[in-house]
């Protein structure tokens, strides 16, 4: 026997009595949390937005969700300033066969179209900020699978949305922060929560997801873009 | 029932991520850890015969829990942006070492520190 | 139920027949399939918002950026300096025999070739510093060469030919085609008078190419002894040493090297 091998057989025993014993612990009797219950025990009206889960993500718990978007703004910052440290090897860029374009031609309009649908509903359907923002860029992935880099490049100035991103968070910063001109607590709702279910309804909870939308669109696209640049081709 | 498969992959990700020696995988194991999080959150808020958590104005029925949903969102995000940081680290270690094998980098930086403790003569 | 059930006993098994996978690019793209059967787990488990997040994020954004990453790493850079026929620029492309042979190896071991151009002096001290994998452009292993480098059997015979010393050996023509590295930085010597710090021989690919641009030849000895142009690998890279040797022997026994060689010199 040898060494690599004990060590294998020791990894896989340990974890796996672990994981067994965890799982047991829990899967026995894992009590409900008390605390959770207590969102869905509240009125329907104290966030205005149907769909529960945004109305926890943006406005009960909306400080985690500021820090996430945080995360991913350090996320995308740190992407940008370690790639470009190396240089890339810039190859011409490749453009697909015409069923991609013609295909291409078809799905990104689709995925933009869909950006904006959850964006916009996010309160009253699943959806939300994230999977909008995510959503956009991958629609812009397909079109730079399509035409290349260098075009998509030629159309969207990296300066000009490396700008876009940090005024956007800017923005979001600046509304989550506006309760404290007239002496309320930062993170309060002033908006009216209007019928849950129609559009125009969940006080802030809108204006959050499109803001976080641009904000993570911007922000993925500029990860897609690094990745792809220091592939060389796309 | 999901539970078990939550703790399952668990278990497979964390073996996946000592056992196997490329990098890439590495990280792919870590994302599969991740994922079994995620999956073992949403099974807390999933309870029998309830509906997705999206409710009308006075409408009574049985909702999955959205508190671990809500929480696990947050989740998903940032297991992206840990992967795309990941991602650029390992990129810069191929690139000065050109493998992803975490043996042989180990080795090199080995290699790389005794040369620089070597006194000149 | 039985959908759930179904779905939720595949992602163990998806799971491990995609972290085994000994190609990543197998694996990237058997997790991203395990993401899409966790996004459809997570709709039947009444969370459709985690359910478009996980599908959106971890199926596609995810997946698309392991597979952009990973196209960096599946890549054979070459650095060479520029030699008419061995390797050279034409217009946007390369040709030359070297080239041919290093994007067949390439192809064969599953990498895209990157050739980059630069001066002779250069290629040794990128391979060496493991900028590059392997070195190319006319490249003459002689014994003194440094202690990292190793290089891999000759795939051409030639000859060197030797300055004679005391003499400029070469005028460079006024109107020479302007060939970066080496040849460049040989006129300038050859101008300077300060030939034999930069070069004391020339390699018959070098010396033919001179001769095509115009340049006057003066006398030049000829070296005894076999000579033969070989690729420079680092020499810890013994895996790459050992495909290269492998490939260049089936080349040599298919007949194809004679092939590509009766072509690049007749």
């Amino acid at each position: 026997m040898n060494k690599r091998r004990i060590r294998t057989i020791l990894a896989v025993g340990i974890i796996a009595t672990f994981a067994t014993l965890v799982a047991l612990t829990f899967v026995s009797n894992y009590p409900v949390p008390a605390d959770s219950q207590q969102y869905l025990a509240r009125p329907l009206g104290e966030t205005g937005a149907s769909n529960r889960v945004a109305g926890i993500y943006l406005n009960y718990r909306l400080l985690d969700t500021l820090l996430e978007v945080l995360v991913f703004s350090v996320a995308v910052l740190g992407v940008r300033h370690y790639l470009q440290q190396s240089e890339g090897m810039s190859l011409p860029a490749l453009s697909e066969s015409e069923v991609v374009q013609t295909a291409v031609g078809f799905l990104s309009p689709l995925a933009l179209l869909l950006c904006t649908f959850f964006a916009i509903f996010g309160h009253i359907s699943p959806g939300g900020g994230f999977a909008a923002g995510v959503i956009a860029a991958s629609g812009l992935l397909y079109m730079a699978i399509a035409h290349g880099m260098k075009a998509m490049e030629a159309r969207l100035n990296p300066d000009r949305l490396a700008l876009a991103e940090k005024a956007t968070l800017l923005i979001l910063l600046a509304f989550v922060l506006s309760p404290v001109a007239i002496g309320r607590v930062p993170l309060t709702d002033l908006l009216p929560k209007g019928t849950p279910g129609q559009l125009l309804s969940g006080g802030s909870i809108l204006i959050y997801n499109i803001l976080i939308a641009m904000k993570v669109f911007v922000g993925a696209w500029a990860v897609i873009a690094v990745f792809a640049q220091h592939r060389g081709e796309l | 029932m999901a539970a078990i498969v939550a703790f399952m992959l668990f278990g497979l990700g964390i073996l996946v991520l000592v056992l196997r020696r490329d990098l890439v995988i590495k990280l792919l194991a870590l994302g599969l850890v991740n994922a079994a999080s995620i999956l073992f959150f949403v099974s807390i808020g999933d309870r029998p015969g309830a509906r997705a958590p999206i409710q009308l104005p006075g409408e009574i029925a049985v909702l999955a829990d959205p508190l671990p949903q809500a929480l696990v969102l947050s989740a998903i995000v940032v297991n992206f942006a840990i992967l795309a940081l990941a991602l650029v680290f390992v990129m810069i270690l191929v690139e000065r070492y050109h493998t992803t094998d975490s043996t042989r980098i180990e080795q090199e930086i080995a290699r790389e520190i005794d040369e620089e403790e070597t006194p000149c003569p | 139920m039985i959908a759930r059930w179904i779905l939720l006993a595949l992602l163990p098994v998806v799971a491990g027949i995609a972290l085994t996978q000994s190609r990543r690019l197998s694996a990237i793209i058997g997790m991203g399939l395990f993401s899409f059967i966790l996004a459809a787990v997570y709709v039947l488990m009444h969370a459709p918002d985690v359910a478009i997040t996980e599908a959106t994020i971890g199926a596609a954004l995810v997946t698309a950026i392991y597979v952009l990453a990973i196209r960096r790493t599946g890549r054979l850079i070459v650095v060479a300096d520029e030699v008419p026929s061995l390797m050279a620029r034409e217009g946007d492309h390369i040709t030359g025999l070297e080239y041919e042979i290093l994007e067949g190896f390439a192809r064969e071991i599953g990498l895209d070739l990157s050739v980059r151009f630069v001066p002779l002096r250069r290629v040794r001290w990128l391979i060496a510093h493991h900028e590059a994998d392997m070195g190319a452009g006319g490249i003459i292993h002689l014994a003194d060469v440094e202690g990292s480098l190793c290089a891999t059997p000759a795939h051409l015979t030639t000859a060197v030919y030797a300055f004679p010393t005391g003499k400029t050996p070469i005028e460079p023509p006024d109107n020479a085609p302007d060939y970066e590295g080496y040849f460049s930085e040989l006129a300038s010597h050859c101008q300077n008078g300060t030939l034999s710090t930069v070069a004391t021989s020339l390699d018959l690919a070098r010396v033919l190419a001179l001769g095509r641009t115009g340049a006057s030849l003066g006398e030049l000895d000829r070296v005894d002894g076999a000579f033969g142009y070989a690729f420079l690998v680092a020499k810890r890279r013994t895996e790459l040493q050992k495909d290269y040797v492998d490939y260049l022997h089936r080349l040599r026994a298919s007949g194809r090297l004679d092939d590509m060689i009766g072509r690049y010199f007749s």
